[in-house]
């Protein structure tokens, strides 16, 4: 055994590199450039409370709030796009996550056909979408159906592809060691697998259509934003808080049965 | 071997399960879709005249003007977006971080844990557009107002996220600060900090670019940024002008993927790199880093 009284060195602290050093200036540079861009003023964070907007929002007109016609009519719509959308989406997403992921692609060109595709609609923003279709097919909640379900399409094939990637090769290879052809051994093979994970992301999509149909309105694609967006030019905002509160104490109950729902599939 | 006897007579298959049960499912999932799909007035002749519809204005926005959106500055207004993106995740990931220590189950008592989470499940619950109409009429409309939302916004899942990680961690080194004498704080700065910094700063990486969508989306409502420039475009049925300024956001939103996605991956698995060479063209086609 050594000598323990002796205390040991301390190891010499590594010399920042020069290019961690620039890359860090550079960063600062950029924080400093775009803080002045979106003329950055912390003033609001304790100024906002003093703001007189403030009395717009208060007192909630709650017999306002509770019809048919300004909350519920088009909270109805608002759910009947997230299903539909989602439905269509997920559907669609099947066939084309299984050409997308490189365990199950029938050939090379599928493959990176879609692979490209996909990740092109997914880089446009939803209400990017929304706003496109509703400019070629008209204002409405056909339009948000549509957007919502291209989009929920092109999320649900990333992350459904992936977890056809990462599923278990061999029973895909026994069926077609026992000479399936491609379609029916991935049905064997590879859905079995996957499929709870499968029901699992639908439902993490409805989830994600929920909230995204809440603001398709904004831009005239239906649901309740279309009300938020009219109250909004109005500058009742109060009549707006009270169908937040509404609105989200329903998606909040919708997320905790999906939620539940997830927790007992995967 | 008794098992292998009777190969002569195959072996019975076992009978199929009940399937009954799943009808209970399946209905109530059908009447759903249905209802929908007559709620929202969708037949087939609408069904089928929307692809011809989109057709027709995909043809027009052949080719894109993009000399006619860069005089009218849209190149500045995407950068603004990106402006907004940048300084709204700053926001988030300054106000989460603290909170997360408090949120996390393994370093703060119950009484502030539960009052933080819930703040974080509901500032998650509001979407950063409704804020950002709730924000506008406060700060007037532009930019500060969008990137207020989004920061906002961000606290919320980074919060959650980084309070994931950190009730991943090692407990060891925040029990060998306390025998060192160290009080909470030093514990959570030499003893958690250090684990879950790599985890938590990629999150942030990652949020930004779910930001930069989020801040082209609230140019749309007025909060500064290239969502405006789009509204106006298609509002005057200006097709190669919008295809122009569209393809210019894909273009900004694929590079800030690829970038930000590379940087994550160099932080949490370091410069290692192994069997690259096969997933080439994997890494091609995958533009994109989002993950589950």
């Amino acid at each position: 055994m050594n000598d323990h009284t002796n205390t040991s060195e301390r190891p010499v602290k590594p010399k920042p590199r020069a290019r961690s050093f620039f890359i860090a200036l550079m960063l600062l540079a950029l924080t400093f450039w775009a803080a002045i861009k979106v003329s950055f003023d912390i003033s609001t964070f304790w100024e906002v409370w003093t703001n007189p907007i403030w009395s717009m929002f208060w007192p909630i007109p709650w017999d306002w709030v509770f019809t048919k016609e300004n909350t519920f009519d088009p909270l109805i719509e608002t759910l009947q796009i997230a299903i539909t959308s989602t439905l269509v989406g997920c559907l669609l997403a099947l066939p084309i996550s299984f050409a997308m992921s490189s365990l199950t692609t029938p050939n090379k060109v599928i493959y990176f056909i879609s692979k490209t595709v996909m990740n092109l609609v997914r880089a446009v923003p939803d209400l990017f979408w929304a706003k496109l279709l509703v400019t070629a097919i008209g204002i409405g909640a056909f339009a948000g159906a549509w957007s919502l379900t291209i989009f929920s399409l092109a999320v649900m094939v990333k992350l459904f592809s992936e977890t056809v990637d990462a599923a278990d090769p061999r029973p895909l290879e026994a069926a077609r060691s026992s000479g399936a052809r491609h379609l029916p051994a991935v049905k064997a093979g590879v859905l079995p697998t996957v499929f709870p994970s499968y029901v699992a992301y639908s439902l993490y999509i409805f989830e994600l259509n929920i909230r995204a149909s809440v603001v398709l309105g904004l831009v005239g694609a239906g649901g309740v934003g279309r009300v938020i967006e009219t109250q909004r030019q109005f500058f009742r905002f109060d009549r707006i808080l009270g169908m937040l509160v509404i609105i989200f104490g329903i998606v909040w109950v919708i997320e905790q049965i999906s939620v539940s729902l997830r927790k007992r599939l995967v | 071997m008794e098992t292998l006897s009777d190969t002569s007579t195959p072996a019975k298959r076992p009978p199929a399960p009940k399937t009954i049960h799943r009808w209970f499912i399946a209905i109530p999932f059908l009447i759903a879709i249905v209802w929908s799909l007559i709620g929202l007035n969708i037949t087939l002749s609408r069904l089928l005249d929307a692809p011809g519809d989109a057709w027709s204005i995909l043809r027009q926005m052949v080719p894109p003007a993009f000399d006619e959106v860069y005089e009218r500055g849209a190149v500045g207004k995407i950068f603004e977006s990106v402006y907004i993106a940048w300084i709204g995740t700053i926001i988030g990931a300054f106000a989460s971080l603290p909170l997360a220590f408090l949120a996390a189950h393994n370093v703060a008592p119950i009484w502030i844990r539960s009052p933080i989470r819930q703040l974080f499940n509901a500032i998650r619950a509001v979407p950063e557009l409704i804020l950002a109409v709730i924000l506008i009429p406060i700060t007037g409309l532009g930019a500060w107002a969008g990137t207020l939302a989004i920061g906002l916004h961000s606290i919320g899942t980074l919060g959650k996220w980084a309070c994931e990680s950190i009730e991943d961690i090692d407990e060891g080194p925040i029990e060998a600060t306390r025998a060192c004498g160290g009080k909470w704080v030093s514990g959570m700065r030499w003893g958690v900090l250090p684990q879950v910094m790599p985890v938590i700063s990629s999150y942030w990486l990652f949020r930004f670019e779910i930001n930069v969508r989020a801040s082209a989306v609230l140019g749309m409502i007025g909060a500064g940024g290239v969502g405006s420039e789009l509204v106006s475009q298609l509002s005057f049925r200006n097709f190669p002008a919008a295809s122009a300024v569209l393809i210019m956001t894909m273009a900004v939103v694929l590079t800030i993927d690829t970038i930000s996605a590379a940087v994550r991956r160099r932080i949490i698995k370091g410069a290692v790199t192994t069997d690259e060479d096969s997933r080439t063209l994997a890494a091609i086609t995958d533009l994109t880093g989002i993950r589950s």
